[in-house]
């Protein structure tokens, strides 16, 4: 039904795709899946599942120096080397490679390769639900979600039944169960803990996490091995990610053009027919430039890069950034914090262990502000997610003194139950946390370095502190001894939960994308990474990138096939 | 480094220096260090680690050579700093030996060693938690506490320790969240 000499010509296709992360594949997969001839551009390097990850069965003497950074890695990726370590560095960037300016301290971690950071996220997968799509409109903050649960809920069936969601089902209205695998299985300390929350909390409840790690056998992959290495890739495909099941799935089609290494510098802008015709692209290995042109163009480069390219499409339609008619583009940055939390030891279960290396800890769902009369000085709420496990030598070393034959028999065996848990917690979107185009500084491919302008306020602080002191009391009601309470004071990004930046809403005025991701004043450009989301929510964000893709891929092949694109 | 930190460093080390066995050169402190003269220390970093992590009925320190692995973390994973205070420890550590047993640590006896251990062990750290906090601001751990965590990293990650002093178990398959303590059971080694 495609124009023969289009598909001919290299340059054009149905569909264009930018970056191949978590929400980029899945955006591939279903154009091509829906029959469009679709480019996949990815501006790092190509991961193959399997074939490229070097490091995902090596043992811990293979590597020469153990988890340890080297200083000069560290003197040249200050950033990320704070976050990688000699089993999964291949899949950051480097900071001097790939530099970005900071006005206050903010840490923009990235994975550029195809798959993005779907190979090394935490694969933890949760609904948001109606108290989180009304929340804006409630509490008069930004502005109102143009969708609400109803309209994303089949969408998530439809992406937890094709990833493989293990968890268990809760009958929560704050954090809706989904099509769950099997869930993992909570151990001794957490089962107490568990057990004690019943008899002690009034709203505080616990349960398994609920993530992309497969207790069974799904789509030809896993299950997963419980070896916990997940961020090194994972040989048996226990768990998703872009490159062991969307990208696949997409190439399968032989609809799949994917192109690595190409760095899309902008959207390019039809005045006469008032769309997208294309993207312009830099190649990374020889800076030759590429116009390429689709009928319509996807936009998943991450919710930092995506409103970069957006600011960095000029033209005289749109003077300050590409659909940027409400000047929100860039604004509004979000990401959880997750410093404030608790932990503690406990006496018992001396006689009790595990085997095996669950990929995933627990989750106490949002407890906090369920109500609209609760007076605790902060709007919205958190999750908390932790582990228990029992202590190893890597704990053990710091808390046994002496030396010989003693101090290696106390190291060498397990140590006290102990349970670590900290919160995740929503962050409200502040106009002034934004990301802009520095006017002088260009990278080595002659683009425009990103400055990151964000803090954390009040509302933030004072939920930090809630935290602490709600996660330390749930430990101490529950038998735990030593328990402390912390605030690690970690700078925005560091969740790696970045949000907000093209948000969606109901008002071209206010906001940038509708509620079918497409901008309000070209439709035919559709974004559905992180950048859209009108708020944060407190749960971790991949699942609803993916329904969203999803859905607004649906919809964009029904209104091209009306004509209406 | 600026003057104010400079003299700040000053009056610390005049404070830190009394409880440190001999006082830091400051004005060679942030030169790295030769890798020589470390290398030259190997059989004593060997025969300390044997002290910390001594074989029994698993294997020991030096069986998983854990002095390599010491020397390479030392050499790539330090500051200048950090090297010249291991460097330091270790000299203090030999003139703390002599001045004891008028031999260096290599000739003592068993005893010996584990006294002198004992004694770098014992005075690790500060009785009072602030000077430990200024102590690691300012150099880092200090010399004995980096050595012993060395020792364990080292061992603990090599091959004899993971899978001999401690349960290895490299693709576990299944997860068994609550199952007895075994007769004897080592910790895991990964996690």
């Amino acid at each position: 039904m495609y124009i023969a000499e289009e598909n001919k010509n290299m340059d054009t296709y149905d569909a264009i795709v930018i970056g191949s992360g978590i929400s980029g594949g899945w955006a591939a997969m279903e154009l091509c899946k829906k029959g469009l001839k679709t480019l996949l551009l990815e501006r790092g390097r190509d991961v193959k599942h399997l074939v490229d990850y070097p490091t995902a069965n090596l043992n811990p003497w293979d590597f020469e120096l153990g988890y340890n950074n080297t200083v000069a890695e560290l003197a040249k990726d200050p950033v990320h080397g704070q976050i990688y370590n000699p089993g999964n560095k291949h899949f950051y960037v480097s900071d001097t490679e790939h530099p970005y300016i900071q006005e206050k301290p903010f840490n923009w971690y990235r994975g550029y390769q195809v798959g993005g950071r779907s190979l090394i996220w935490g694969r933890q997968c949760y609904r948001l639900s109606d108290l989180d799509f009304e929340a804006n409109l409630k509490d008069g903050v930004a502005v109102d979600w143009p969708i609400r649960y109803r309209d994303i809920a089949p969408w998530y069936s439809y992406v937890e039944q094709h990833i493989g969601v293990s968890g268990n089902r809760e009958q929560l209205s704050q954090l809706p169960d989904g099509s769950f695998l099997p869930p993992m299985e909570l151990n001794c300390i957490e089962r107490h803990l568990r057990d004690e929350m019943k008899k002690n909390e009034a709203y505080a409840m616990l349960t398994i996490a609920r993530v992309a790690n497969l207790s069974r056998g799904w789509d030809s992959r896993g299950p997963c091995q419980n070896r916990n290495l997940c961020d090194r890739g994972c040989p048996f495909g226990g768990y998703f990610s872009s490159n062991s099941s969307t990208i696949p799935a997409a190439m399968a089609t032989g609809n799949l053009t994917l192109r690595p290494f190409s760095i899309v510098t902008e959207l390019l802008y039809d005045e006469q027919s008032q769309k997208a015709k294309g993207v312009r692209v830099v190649d990374k290995l020889t800076h030759e430039v590429f116009d390429f042109h689709a009928k319509i163009v996807f936009v998943n480069a991450s919710t930092i890069a995506t409103a970069g390219i957006l600011l960095n499409s000029k033209s005289s339609r749109f003077p300050n950034g590409f659909g940027n008619d409400s000047e929100q583009v860039g604004h509004n940055l979000m990401d959880h914090h997750s410093s404030a939390g608790a932990a503690g030891y406990h006496e018992d279960f001396r006689d009790q262990y595990y085997k095996g290396r669950r990929p995933c800890g627990f989750l106490i769902p949002r407890f906090r502000n369920l109500g609209a009369d609760e007076k605790l000085g902060f709007k919205r709420g958190y999750n908390i997610q932790g582990h228990g496990e029992r202590q190893e030598w890597s704990d053990r070393m710091n808390n046994i003194s002496g030396f010989g034959k003693d101090f290696k028999a106390q190291l060498t065996t397990p140590g006290p139950w102990t349970v670590w848990m900290a919160g995740w917690g929503e962050c409200l979107p502040y106009y002034d946390n934004k990301i802009t185009l520095d006017e002088q500084l260009k990278d080595s491919w002659g683009q425009p370095l990103i400055k990151v302008d964000f803090s954390f306020e009040e509302n933030e602080h004072k939920m930090m502190d809630d935290i602490k002191s709600q996660s330390a009391e749930i430990l101490e009601r529950a038998g735990f001894k030593g328990v402390n309470s912390f605030n690690y004071k970690k700078p925005g990004g560091s969740t790696v939960h970045e949000m907000g930046t093209v948000r969606m809403g109901r008002d071209p005025k206010t906001s940038v994308l509708n509620g079918h991701n497409q901008i309000h004043a070209v439709k035919n450009v559709f974004i559905t990474d992180g950048s859209c989301m009108t708020s944060s929510a407190s749960q971790n964000p991949s699942l609803t990138y993916m329904a969203l893709t999803a859905r607004a891929c649906d919809y964009a092949v029904a209104e091209l096939k009306k004509g209406n694109l | 480094m600026n003057r104010r930190t400079y003299i700040k460093s000053i009056l610390a080390v005049g404070v830190l220096g009394t409880a440190s066995y001999s006082l830091f050169k400051w004005l060679d402190i942030n030169q790295p260090i030769d890798v020589k003269s470390l290398q030259g220390y190997e059989p004593l970093i060997a025969e300390l680690a044997e002290v910390i992590i001594p074989r029994t009925d698993t294997p020991g320190a030096k069986d998983a050579f854990v002095h390599q692995f010491i020397i390479k973390v030392i050499l790539n994973c330090n500051h200048a700093r950090q090297q010249q205070i291991f460097m330091r420890g270790l000299e203090d550590l030999e003139q703390y030996t002599n001045d004891q047993y008028q031999q260096s640590f290599l000739k003592c006896s068993q005893a010996q060693k584990e006294s002198v251990v004992q004694y770098f062990s014992d005075h690790a750290a500060y009785s009072t938690e602030l000077l430990n906090k200024v102590q690691k601001r300012l150099w880092g751990q200090s010399f004995f506490t980096k050595f012993r965590n060395l020792t364990v990293e080292g061992y603990c990650l090599s091959e004899p320790g993971a899978t001999q002093g401690l349960a290895y178990d490299y693709i576990p398959g299944n997860f068994m969240a609550c199952v007895p303590l075994q007769a004897n059971q080592k910790s895991w080694a990964t996690k």
